[in-house]
C-alpha cells in the first residue's frame, strides 16, 4: 500500500471519531469507566497486600536459649540463624539478659507493675534471639528447625496471630482476584457491546467498500485507528480521575493518625511515583480495548 | 466477458430455486438490459456476478474470472473489475462526492497524483464538478446516482452493473442516467442493467434479456425510440 493511501486511512480514522460522535462519546465513556473501575481495583488491592504485609512484618518468634552460653557459642547460633535467610528468615536480633531485661520493663503493657519488676531481686531473663520472619506460612516449620539448634532451651512463637494473618491474606487474595476478574469480564462485555454497535451503524459503509474492492484489512485500518484513538482518550481521561481518587482516598487515611498506624498506610503505593507508569499502562490498555474491540466486532459484516 | 453455463442456485432457506440451468454470454462492449418481474431471478443472477454467492451448480465466469472456484480472499481483486450502481446509491454519507469517487481509487492503491487528475475528470462527465464538495446528503436522488455512476467509472473497469439504477429517481431523470450509461458504453465499457421500467428498455432498445421464474425467458436484440 502506498505511504498517501496508508496516511489518508489513518487521518479517516481520526476524522470518523468526530464524524461518529455520538458512538464516539458512548465508546469513550464505557471504556474511561471501564479502566477507572479497573485500575482503582488494581491499586487498591495491591495496597491491601502492602498493608497485610506490614502487618506481618511484626511477627517475632522469641528463642530462648542456655544462659551458660560462651559468647563464640552465642555468635555460633547467631551465624546458623542467618543461615535460613534465604529459606524464611527475615532479621535476627539477640538480647542479653539484661537488655532483654530492660525492654520487658519498658513494655507499656506492664506499665502498672512496675513495683513488681522491683521485687525481683536478679534478673530472670535468658539469653534471648528475635527472629522475625519474611515467610510467615513457614512458621511451624522454622520453630522446628531452631528447636534442633544445640543450646536452645524455649521458643516463643505467636501462632494464632500468624493464623489469623494468613488467612485474611488468602481471603483478600481470592476476594481481590474475584472482583478484579468479574470487573475485567464486564468491562470486556460492556466494551464488546458498545464496539458492535458503533461498526452495526456503519454496517452499510463496511458493505459499500466490500463491494468497491476493499480488502479486509484496508477496510479495518480506520476502524483500528479510530478505536484506538478513542482508547487512548479514555486511558488518558481514567488516568486522571483514578489519579484523583485514589489520592482523596489515601489522604483521608493519612490524616488520621489511628487508621494510620491500624493499617501502616505509610507504605502504600504514592500515585504520584507511579504517574507516568500508569499513563502508559491506561493508554496502552484503552488503545489495545477500543482497536481490538470494534475489529472483532466487524467481523461479520465483512462477509459481503 | 461474462458467461454462465448451466447455472443453477438453490436456496436451502426456504427451499427455492431462485435460478434453473441458466446459459448465458455477454461479450465485452455489450449495453444489457436485464427484466424480469419480481422473484424471477435477477437479485440472484447480480449476487452471482459480483460474487456476493456461488452458484450450486454451473459455472461463472466474468472478466477472465471463474467466480465458481474464486477462493474469498481474491475477491477484493476481482471486484475492483467491475464497477457497480446500487439502486439506493450506496454513498459513504460522511465522505464527499469528491471523497466518494477517490476512494475506489485509494482501494485500488492509485497515486495521489493519478487521484487528483481522474476524480475531476469523471466527475465532469457526470456534470457535477461544482459539487465536489457537497456530502451525499446535500445532493438530490439524481444527483447521488450520478455520483454513483462516477464512482463506478472512475476506475475505467471492463464491466458495470447497474441494479435499477433509476429505481429511486423522477421519472425524467432516469432517461438521463441511461443516456450516461449508454456514453460509457460507448468508451467500450460493458454495461449490464437490471431494471423492471419498461418504458424505458423500450425507449433505448438493444439486447434484452427476460428472466422468468429462474429461467431466460426472453434473450434478443430490440429496436428502440432514441434514434
Amino acid at each position: 500500500m502506498r505511504c498517501s493511501n496508508f496516511s489518508y486511512l489513518v487521518w479517516q480514522g481520526v476524522v470518523s471519531v468526530w464524524h461518529n460522535r455520538v458512538m464516539s462519546f458512548a465508546s469513550f465513556c464505557i471504556l474511561m469507566v471501564s479502566l477507572l473501575l479497573i485500575g482503582l481495583a488494581l491499586l487498591i488491592s495491591i495496597d491491601i497486600g502492602i498493608i497485610i504485609s506490614n502487618i506481618e512484618d511484626t511477627n517475632e518468634i522469641l528463642i530462648f536459649v542456655d544462659e551458660e552460653l560462651s559468647d563464640s557459642e552465642l555468635s555460633y547460633i547467631t551465624e546458623i540463624l542467618h543461615s535460613y535467610r534465604d529459606d524464611f528468615v527475615d532479621r535476627v536480633v539477640y538480647r542479653s539478659p539484661e537488655e532483654a531485661w530492660e525492654l520487658e520493663r519498658d513494655n507499656p503493657v506492664y506499665r502498672d507493675f512496675a513495683v513488681l519488676f522491683d521485687s525481683i531481686g536478679e534478673n530472670p531473663m535468658p539469653n534471648t534471639f528475635s527472629v522475625s520472619l519474611w515467610d510467615i506460612t513457614r512458621m511451624n516449620e522454622a520453630v522446628a528447625q531452631f528447636y534442633e539448634i544445640e543450646g536452645v532451651i524455649r521458643i516463643r512463637a505467636p501462632y494464632d496471630f500468624v493464623e489469623f494473618l494468613i488467612s485474611i491474606r488468602n481471603t483478600f487474595a481470592i476476594i481481590g482476584l474475584a472482583i478484579l476478574a468479574a470487573l475485567i469480564v464486564v468491562c470486556v462485555v460492556i466494551i464488546y457491546n458498545t464496539a458492535r454497535s458503533s461498526v452495526f451503524a456503519r454496517r452499510m459503509q463496511i458493505s459499500i467498500m466490500k463491494h468497491v474492492g476493499a480488502t479486509n484489512a484496508f477496510i479495518r485500518i480506520p476502524f483500528f485507528i479510530e478505536g484506538m484513538f478513542i482508547g487512548i482518550l479514555a486511558g488518558v481521561a481514567s488516568w486522571g480521575l483514578t489519579r484523583l481518587a485514589y489520592n482523596s482516598v489515601v489522604a483521608v487515611f493519612e490524616e488520621d493518625i489511628m487508621l494510620l498506624q491500624i493499617f501502616g498506610i505509610s507504605n502504600v503505593i504514592v500515585f504520584d511515583d507511579i504517574m507516568w507508569l500508569a499513563l502508559a499502562a491506561n493508554c496502552l490498555a484503552g488503545a489495545l480495548l477500543g482497536a481490538v474491540g470494534t475489529v472483532l466486532s466487524m467481523g461479520k459484516h465483512l462477509k459481503v | 466477458m461474462v458467461e454462465l453455463k448451466n447455472v443453477d442456485v438453490y436456496y436451502k432457506e426456504g427451499d427455492v430455486e431462485a435460478l434453473n440451468d441458466v446459459n448465458l454470454r455477454i461479450n465485452d462492449g455489450e449495453f444489457v438490459f436485464i427484466v424480469g418481474s419480481s422473484g424471477a431471478g435477477k437479485s440472484t443472477l447480480l449476487k452471482l456476478l459480483t460474487r456476493e454467492r456461488k452458484p450450486t451448480n454451473g459455472r461463472v465466469f466474468v472478466n477472465g474470472y471463474n467466480l465458481s472456484k474464486l477462493r474469498d480472499g481474491k475477491i477484493p481483486k476481482f471486484r475492483r473489475s467491475i464497477g457497480m450502481i446500487f439502486q439506493d446509491f450506496r454513498l459513504i454519507p460522511n465522505l464527499t462526492v469528491y471523497e466518494n469517487v477517490a476512494f475506489v481509487l485509494r482501494v485500488t492503491d492509485r497515486s495521489r497524483r493519478f487521484i487528483r487528475q481522474r476524480v475531476p475528470y469523471v466527475l465532469n462527465l457526470v456534470r457535477l464538478s461544482d459539487k465536489a464538495r457537497a456530502y451525499p446528503s446535500q445532493l438530490s436522488g439524481g444527483e447521488q446516482q450520478r455520483v454513483a455512476i462516477a464512482r463506478a467509472f472512475a476506475s475505467d473497469p471492463g464491466l458495470i452493473i447497474a441494479d435499477e439504477p433509476t429505481g429511486n429517481i423522477d421519472p425524467e431523470l432516469s432517461y438521463e442516467i441511461v443516456e450516461l450509461l449508454k456514453d460509457i458504453n460507448k468508451c467500450g465499457t460493458t454495461v449490464l442493467m437490471v431494471t423492471h421500467e419498461h418504458d424505458l428498455v423500450k425507449y433505448f432498445g438493444g439486447r434484452i434479456i427476460s428472466l422468468k421464474k429462474g429461467s431466460v425467458d426472453f434473450d434478443d436484440y430490440i429496436g428502440g425510440n432514441d434514434g
